[in-house]
């Protein structure tokens, strides 16, 4: 008995839901994630599907399949987003994987690269400042100030897997021009993991205090409003209200969505709900941030 | 004074191919090595950030949020060759321990960061800009009561970002 889960065509932040919803359907048997018929997946899709197979794996559960999109040109961008390198390690591929692919100037700042350590962490920051900063501030208009704010965010983002997560994820940064929402270009950074995610990592110091409200919406509530962390030390919790200032700085967009719940820092531009609840589940943790080009630049 | 270079601190704790302070483990072991370094008889540690790119708050949290809650007490820090970034990554973590640090850019320039009220803070950049100063004379520019200026000299001692000597007030640098 094989369960299908549909990847949406265009699987990106707004569709990841229904993702999810098919994905936590009820039924046993061996899980086939079908994305034959895909047309788009921003880096937020292409994590948040690498975590769902991570999460059936890491749960003993038989290795899932995946359909590839038969679209050769997306098939193509899957690998030069360095999905289907990782991709190996969960799911049974099928279909036509592209052999080689094309390096050189791209839109993927950062392919999908894997979060498991601190010595990841400096990787992913080593590697992508210098291109970041040209991008940020030639492509996206943005002040030289915006550089390290950005590699500070991406940090920050990174080690909440290594701190809480409880196991390993993935980051992937992209550019490109958001023509549907903005009509000008951004900076996309996606972090996923199939951790224990907020409300598992937080129950032990906080779920007393918030009693019946307990919940992946309060837990985030707490870590990103209140700034609370699972650790005692009172330096703790920083990174998230960290991130919050920068985006809000620059008009960014913030999304942390973990289990049933979502929080979102929506910026004008943007039309998104600040809390999303009664989700359908999902591992781990998944944040979005979006840097939008400044307005006269994009 | 003990000048501690924070890059060469990063390659000799963790490694030599790093530029950049992050992640808490990285800070955790910066720390130790900068508390190794500090001698018994230095009064004044000097942390250069001058080769360092990029620093999160996490790694400020460990460096400098620690080294003064731990050190503060009995030792001035004055930090040099601070950019905007830096900045951005040390003032939540100053305010969030209520601690303050002096800072120096790379023009020389002093400011105090971190978690001071605002005559304490208008006091200390009358001493950066002009040396030192008698209460009265900070209290008569700044337009404050004398009991707000002593007040606030007294903050910025307790602090250990002023030293007082002879009745004058001097910025640390």
């Amino acid at each position: 008995m094989t369960r299908v889960v549909e990847v949406p065509t265009q699987f990106d932040d707004r569709t990841f839901d229904q993702f999810a919803r098919s994905y936590a359907a009820d039924g046993g048997g061996r899980v086939l994630f079908d994305a034959h018929a895909a047309q788009w997946a921003s880096p937020y899709g292409l994590v948040g599907l690498l975590a769902a197979g991570q999460a059936i794996t890491e749960g003993g559960g038989e290795q899932p399949l995946l359909t590839l999109p038969q679209d050769r040109d997306v098939a193509h961008y899957w690998a030069r987003a360095g999905f289907l390198r990782h991709a190996e390690q969960f799911f049974e591929l099928h279909g036509k994987a592209p052999r080689s692919v094309a390096r050189g100037e791209s839109d993927v700042l950062l392919e999908i690269t894997s979060v498991k350590g601190a010595d990841d962490v400096h990787d992913v920051v080593g590697h992508i400042q210098d291109r970041a900063a040209s991008i940020l501030t030639r492509e996206l208009g943005l002040e030289a100030a915006a550089t390290m704010g950005f590699g500070m965010a991406l940090s920050e983002a990174c080690q909440n897997i290594v701190e809480h997560a409880g196991t390993g994820g993935w980051v992937a940064v992209q550019t490109y021009t958001w023509r549907r929402k903005l009509g000008r270009r951004v900076v996309v950074i996606a972090v996923a993991d199939a951790g224990v995610g907020f409300r598992r990592s937080l129950e032990a110091t906080q779920a007393k205090r918030f009693g019946d409200r307990w919940s992946d919406a309060a837990a985030l509530e707490a870590a990103l409003i209140q700034g609370v962390s699972r650790f005692r030390d009172p330096g703790r919790g920083q990174g998230l209200a960290g991130i919050r200032r920068y985006l809000n700085r620059w008009a960014g967009k913030l999304a942390v969505r973990s289990g049933t719940a979502r929080m979102t820092m929506v910026p004008p531009w943007d039309d998104d709900v600040p809390l999303a609840d009664q989700l359908p589940p999902f591992p781990g943790t998944q944040v979005l941030m979006i840097v939008p080009a400044h307005a006269e630049t994009g | 004074m003990k000048r501690i270079d924070l890059k060469d601190v990063l390659a000799r704790t963790v490694s030599s191919g790093y530029g950049d302070l992050v992640t808490r483990r990285t800070g955790e072991a910066v720390r130790s090595g900068i508390e190794a370094m500090l001698a018994e008889d230095d009064e004044t540690a000097v942390i250069d950030f001058g080769t360092v790119r990029l620093m999160d708050m996490s790694c400020a949290d460990e460096i400098v949020g620690k080294l003064l809650l731990s050190h503060g007490p009995a030792r001035y820090f004055l930090l040099v060759g601070v950019h905007a970034g830096h900045e951005d990554a040390l003032l939540p973590v100053l305010e969030r321990h209520h601690l303050a640090v002096v800072a120096q850019d790379r023009t020389g320039a002093l400011k105090v960061l971190g978690s001071l009220p605002e005559p304490a803070r208008l006091a200390f950049g009358y001493l950066a800009d002009s040396g030192p100063a008698l209460p009265d004379e900070i209290a008569t520019r700044l337009a404050l009561t004398p009991d707000v200026a002593r007040d606030a000299l007294q903050t910025l001692c307790e602090r250990r970002v002023v030293r007082e000597r002879g009745g004058h007030y001097q910025a640390l640098r």
